[in-house]
């Protein structure tokens, strides 16, 4: 049997196919306003038995392709557990959400977190500031990573920090220092996001700003504790689908 | 077994179908036709049995719509409560049919927001402030909150030309017993396993049970507990037999904050226990009897309310545990509306005591009355479901 897992995002649109055994494809794609369209375009030439939907268009996907939807939140945990078995505490920072998740030596979760509808602390938020600071997102995690200090960024809200990073440039703030301070705004917020589930080792960070190292750096720095991060960070939600999928199929035989 | 599917609806009026306020719109208007003033309120705090001893009736003011909030926002800050800056701008724009028909305004200065909301809207209706204690353990709360109860009085003497005796008011304490008495029997079919009456259902009662007198509303009430029996006796229960049951505690709910009890049955739940001001609150206890001071009652059963105004409000944790116990939820909702920091800061605790106390997940969703967070709120729902 072949299971699919498709996590539909705000940024990007992931699938992975599973056969039980091993990942034998993924995909990430941007999602635009026609998430629908791209999920089809994407599934057209792949074959599977099954697929089960995560993501913020997990339930307009449902609809369409009449399968079951599961929350992010359960997704990110099957697939993490099922990656980094040790994983207890889970950290995923996507395009408009931030999400940390506890859970027991059983892969169950025992509590979550999550951010408000507001982008703070999110991709999103990266990507704005990046843009502020006239940066591709590969030289704005360079230039963090190479300031010695950060600039600190007082506001958490998208649009305030967007101002107030314009303000330090106007002042004549240093751009890697600036760089840098954002990196830890968006550290700190996570950081307490995390706490408020308790951080428990081992500690798995995931989602498309895992593969952002200098964030993942700050959080190592700021908790003192070594996190991991899975080599493809961005399809956990997708793979934990599709082994959800294997799950079911397995309770109804 | 099939499922029954369309039951009896509980109320057999012209207003089936229609929002819940019309129905009490209804009531009010037609008590006012007979003579009786009308007292807009805004909260569980105001003296209901008072109230109808005097042949007022209470009307609940509206506080619920997003509609509103855009031109409160005109003098109040956008960073207030909802319920607060949705109450205002009903008043402001004049739109609230219940505030457009009462004689007199009670208010009570259960929080900040709402007391200098209050100083705002004086002008435009007779409105009378009660000063609430809020360390109701304290021995002279009883008395503080009794001198104000005699206080509100003689202002809705004053302002309505009506008046009562002690013995009026102590009827009125009876009769709101009895019908506490069959609105919690009615809550007893959403305790039954699975309920056998939905939420929507519920709110419309309570919608109408809180402005009526038992003896208005008591035949009507009886009628709807024959109806749930027979719902009983044919098999017929509400959603699925695996939904999650759901506890929906916190602030007041209403109108766009419905919300919260609507994504809990998209995803699946099933609300068995609305304890808010606006749920089951204002039924759960009852008011003592033959006393020979039937105010000073009036004022020891109001400072029961375990509103989160109030300090330390151990009284929200023994009350959740009853509920809890009889209800038996899966999962606990704790509905805060954004900047009610009381609410909001006591989440904590009431998390804390859920979890460790009966080992059910809790979940805090902080929110407007706006729809731009539904599909945050769904897939922290689902998630809530998923862990149980």
């Amino acid at each position: 049997m072949i299971s699919a897992g498709i996590d539909i995002g705000s940024r990007t649109i992931k699938l992975v196919l599973h056969d039980g055994a091993d990942i034998i494809s993924s995909e990430v794609r941007p999602n635009s306003y026609n998430a629908i369209d791209i999920c089809r375009e994407m599934l057209k030439d792949v074959s599977y038995d099954g697929i089960v939907s995560t993501g913020y268009g997990r339930h307009l996907f449902s609809r369409h392709f009449n399968c079951e939807a599961i929350s992010e939140i359960k997704a990110f945990t099957l697939g993490a557990f099922h990656t980094i078995p040790d994983c207890r505490t889970i950290l995923d920072i996507g395009g408009q959400d931030t999400k940390a998740i506890s859970i027991d030596e059983k892969g169950k979760i025992s509590k979550f977190e999550m951010n408000d509808k507001c982008a703070a602390g999110t991709g999103k938020f990266l990507e704005i500031m990046a843009n502020a600071l006239e940066f591709t997102m590969d030289e704005f995690i360079e230039s963090a990573s190479s300031a010695e200090k950060g600039e600190p960024i007082n506001s958490m809200c998208t649009v305030f920090a967007e101002s107030e990073v314009i303000s330090l440039i106007g002042r004549g703030a240093l751009r890697d220092e600036v760089s840098l301070g954002i990196h830890h705004a968006i550290v700190k917020r996570s950081v307490s996001l995390m706490k408020r589930v308790s951080i428990r080792d081992s500690i798995v960070f995931v989602g498309g700003v895992a593969n952002n190292r200098c964030v993942r750096s700050l959080i190592e720095k700021d908790l003192g504790t070594k996190v991991s991060v899975p080599e493809n960070p961005q399809i956990i939600g997708a793979l934990g689908c599709a082994l959800h999928k294997f799950k079911t199929a397995a309770d109804s035989i | 077994m099939n499922k029954i599917v369309n039951p009896e609806p509980l109320f057999n009026d012209e207003f089936v179908g229609e929002p819940p306020a019309k129905r009490v719109l209804g009531h009010v208007q037609a008590k006012r036709e007979q003579g009786a003033a009308v007292a807009g309120i805004y909260c569980g705090y105001a003296p209901m049995e008072l109230i109808h001893a005097m042949n007022i009736v209470p009307a609940v003011l509206c506080a619920f719509s997003n509609a509103q909030i855009e031109a409160a926002e005109e003098h109040l800050p956008a960073n207030l409560c909802p319920l607060i800056k949705s109450s205002y701008g009903f008043v402001i724009r004049d739109t609230c049919p219940f505030y457009a028909v009462s004689d007199v305004v009670i208010a009570e200065t259960t929080c900040d927001g709402k007391k200098k909301m209050f100083e705002l809207m004086s002008h435009i209706r007779p409105l009378y402030v009660m000063d609430l204690p809020q360390v109701p353990e304290e021995k002279e709360a009883r008395e503080e909150w009794k001198s104000m109860i005699l206080k509100v009085q003689s202002f809705m003497e004053k302002h309505t030309g009506k008046n009562t005796t002690e013995e009026k008011i102590e009827a009125s304490i009876k009769d709101t017993n009895r019908k506490n008495a069959l609105m919690r029997k009615i809550f007893g079919f959403a305790a039954m396993q699975p309920p056998v009456v939905s939420w929507a259902e519920l709110y419309d009662v309570i919608f109408i049970a809180m402005a009526a007198k038992g003896e208005e509303i008591n035949p009507r009430l009886e009628d709807i507990i024959v109806k749930l029996e027979k719902r009983v006796e044919s098999g017929y229960f509400h959603g699925d037999l695996k939904s999650p049951r759901v506890m929906v505690t916190g602030c007041p709910v209403g109108g766009d904050a419905l919300k919260i009890f609507k994504i809990v049955e998209e995803m699946g739940g099933v609300v068995v226990a609305l304890d808010s001001c606006t749920g089951m609150k204002a039924f759960m206890d009852d008011i003592s009897e033959d006393t020979g001071d039937p105010v000073g009652a009036i004022a020891e059963r109001y400072l029961r309310i375990p509103c989160s105004c109030m300090t330390p409000n151990s009284r929200r944790l023994t009350t959740m545990d009853k509920i809890i116990e009889n209800f038996k939820p899966d999962a606990v909702v704790d509905f805060v509306l954004h900047a009610c920091h009381s609410y909001n800061i006591e989440s904590y605790k009431v998390g804390e005591h859920v979890k460790n106390k009966h080992n059910i997940p809790f979940l805090k969703v902080v929110t407007d009355y706006s729809d731009g967070d539904v599909e945050q709120i769904k897939t922290r729902v689902q998630a809530l479901f998923e862990s149980i």
